[in-house]
């Protein structure tokens, strides 16, 4: 396809944005008509894109705007690239945000028409940023994307002003996510002075083998920011606050997708512009490993349904995190394919979360129960969600996590925190499953509404995607993930095609066979080791260091930001040392 | 005199970093930002100073001038200038949220200290 045709993905929804406040006014059902038509455009022109960046064994793409082609090996302007990897994450958000928008849209659609056309226009800005961040190869460019997010999320954490807890999250979210961008954005301008290269390509090109202190400082910031939204402990503490006042489509798109922006920087980082850092590779698999075993610890220990979702999502970010810092053909691929599935199941569960918060009223797994009498479609629907992310076979999450853990087979020291981190998943999943849909409960509830056709046609299409993804994951992995994979892996290729316009990629031959012994035996381990554990955990309660280890994380904003610094400290002294 | 500009701009990220880290008042954190904020802004100024280069678009000179007679002075690199601006701009929305949200909490809370305004942990 013509390259020429990349912005308009990122111009549909930003012009849906724009538009959707005023014709909020004419009528109330517009903005989700106006949001459906533009993500649909998006979405069509991504999918014109598929044949010629994923055909063949892939190749990259690039548009140079106003024309400004790079002049020997020097870009003059922002280019916007579709490789496999960015193109994946892009249609993955424009499929994906166009079910959540009309989720979220025939849930409120009671509201004002007002406040409709503003939370049309903020979702459809925080879509846009997110499918421009994965097409950009621009270090600017991917800042302002970033920025142009975390404004849309401030405004949607905080949109139900009247939960004094919104208030509180959004500002949570404001001070982390303002000083990540701050220093992604001198990050990128100190290896613009020192290199005068924004370009990802030329940056490559540039920085010398072992870059000079000041690079590597730069590069430190730059990471920093990054990890912060990415939503990596030391750097996590706004992403499970952010998550639990919002309405479950908005839960659903902050893990979905937004948290997608922070794993794309790290990973173009590290993989296409600073291959040669053995440094950054290391910190990544530690940073990713301790938030993994981490986050499905606290998720484990939570009441609130919609805070122990989120707190997975850190352990997700972590595993993927971990995959792609392997740098080897499965663990890269394996990643890829786990960040579409994670988006796929995790918005199936918030979307599942946000209906049983929106029937009931109620939050607190302590209050639930008993809802797979009183709402069996939502049960089938958060039980699909929860086994895709425990790995049972044949669901996506299964070939994924294989490809992902069967790369760390090497290092038995991070295969154990894989699996330690599996089995607390498993645990935490499970255990929310059965304090929220299958214990008995007596008492009814005073009035349980029924969830709309808008959010049932989102979660039928979500399981399908989940079941899909899992049954075809050898197509999926071989032509998806695979070709993915050789981007990422071949970085003068990516350089090449972003500084030419374009360049095919070399085939990476990736497979995954169902049958593998050495996959579903560990993950049948995981799983009834998760199972007796969730039993015990609901049983006996959690253990009592477990409450010294939840009290480190005070809530006081202040301790939030000194936990980010101290995580700044650990990797500028990790990276410049 | 340009090492001074970025002892200035270190000194006013810590500062910055410190109010953030150090003090409960929500509007001090707010300023804190702020004072992390305007240490890019001269540091990204501070950058874009070019000692003895010319300036970066022109095309072709006269015969018998030089490069650098052509620039009388030193120049700065208008990539970065360009940044600044940026930067204050984002600044500034971002200072009008966060006076936004802090004016809620206030109304909510009727209390702007981080340590009342922690329902939210663990």
């Amino acid at each position: 396809m013509n390259a020429d045709l990349l912005p308009l993905p990122v111009v549909f929804p930003l012009g849906g944005a724009m538009l959707a406040p005023v014709l909020a006014r004419a009528h109330r059902r517009l903005p989700l008509i106006v949001g459906m038509v533009a993500l649909a455009g998006s979405l069509v022109v991504l999918g014109y894109a598929v044949p010629s960046v994923l055909g063949g064994s892939g190749s990259v793409i690039a548009h140079f705007f106003s024309n400004a082609r790079p002049v020997h090996g020097a870009a003059l302007g922002v280019a916007f690239a579709a490789d496999p990897f960015g193109l994946c994450l892009a249609l993955l958000t424009a499929g994906l945000g166009l079910l959540l928008l009309l989720s979220l849209l025939s849930e409120f659609g009671g509201l004002g028409h007002r406040e409709i056309g503003g939370l049309a226009c903020l979702f459809q800005l925080l879509l846009a940023a997110v499918i421009a961040a994965a097409l950009t190869a621009d270090t600017v460019d991917l800042f302002v994307w970033f920025e142009v997010a975390a404004l849309s999320s401030y405004g949607l954490t905080g949109f139900f002003l009247e939960r004094p807890i919104a208030l509180e999250a959004a500002f949570k979210n404001l001070v982390l996510t303002s000083m990540a961008g701050f220093l992604l954005f001198v990050g990128a301008a100190m290896l613009y002075t020192r290199s005068g290269a924004l370009n990802l390509g030329q940056l490559q090109h540039v920085l010398p083998a072992s870059p000079p202190r000041i690079e590597l400082i730069a590069i430190a910031l730059m990471t920093a920011g990054l990890c912060t939204k990415a939503g990596l402990i030391p750097f996590h503490a706004w992403l499970p606050d952010a998550h639990t006042p919002v309405p479950g489509a908005v839960s659903a798109l902050f893990s979905a997708l937004m948290v997608d922006i922070g794993i794309l920087g790290v990973t173009r980082l590290s993989l296409q512009v600073v291959p040669q850092l053995p440094s950054l590779r290391d910190l990544l698999t530690v940073l990713g490993m301790v938030s993994a075993v981490v986050g499905a610890l606290f998720a484990l220990l939570q009441d609130d349904l919609k805070r122990l979702l989120a707190w997975d999502t850190v352990s997700q970010v972590g595993i993927v995190v971990v995959g792609m810092a392997t740098r080897t053909a499965d663990g890269v691929a394996g990643a890829v394919y786990h960040l579409v599935n994670h988006g796929l199941f995790k918005a199936l569960l918030f979307l599942c979360a946000g209906a049983v918060v929106h029937a009931t009223g109620l939050t607190n797994l302590s209050e639930l129960g008993g809802l797979a009498r009183r709402r069996p479609v939502l049960t089938v629907c958060f039980t699909v969600g929860s086994a895709s992310i425990a790995g049972v076979p044949p669901l996506n999450g299964y070939a994924s996590l294989g490809l992902i853990h069967s790369s760390l087979e090497e290092q038995p020291v991070l295969y154990g925190a894989a699996v330690v981190a599996q089995v607390l998943t498993v645990a935490a999943l499970a255990r929310a499953a059965y304090l929220a849909f299958y214990r008995h409960r007596d008492e009814d509830y005073e009035d349980l509404e029924r969830p709309h056709t808008g959010m049932l046609i989102s979660l039928f299409t979500l399981v399908a995607g989940c079941i899909a993804f899992g049954v075809l994951a050898d197509p999926f992995v071989r032509h998806l993930a695979g070709p993915a994979a050789a981007g990422l892996l071949a970085p003068g290729r990516y350089a090449a095609g972003v500084l030419t316009g374009t360049h095919d990629l070399a085939a990476l031959p990736v497979e995954f066979s169902y049958g593998d012994p050495a996959t579903i035996f560990p993950a049948l381990g995981e799983l009834a080791a998760g199972l007796l554990l969730a039993a015990w955990v609901v049983r006996a309660g959690a253990p009592a260091w477990t409450a010294t280890l939840r009290r480190i994380h005070t809530g006081s904003v202040n301790d939030y930001a000194g936990f980010a610094a101290i995580g700044l400290a650990v990797v500028g002294y990790v990276l410049a040392r | 005199m340009i090492v001074a500009n970025y002892l200035a701009a270190f000194a006013l990220f810590t500062l910055g970093l410190l109010v953030v880290l150090g003090r409960r008042n929500l509007l001090k954190i707010v300023m804190g930002l702020s004072l992390m904020e305007s240490s890019t802004y001269l540091l990204l100024v501070s950058l874009a100073y070019r000692h003895g280069s010319t300036a970066p678009v022109y095309s072709g000179r006269k015969p018998g001038t030089t490069e650098s007679g052509l620039a009388h002075g030193n120049v700065a690199d208008p990539v970065l200038q360009n940044f600044c601006l940026t930067a204050i701009v984002i600044g500034v929305a971002v200072s009008a949220v966060f006076l936004a949200v802090v004016v809620r909490i206030a109304q909510h809370y009727r209390s702007i200290d981080a340590d009342d305004v922690r329902e939210l942990r663990g």
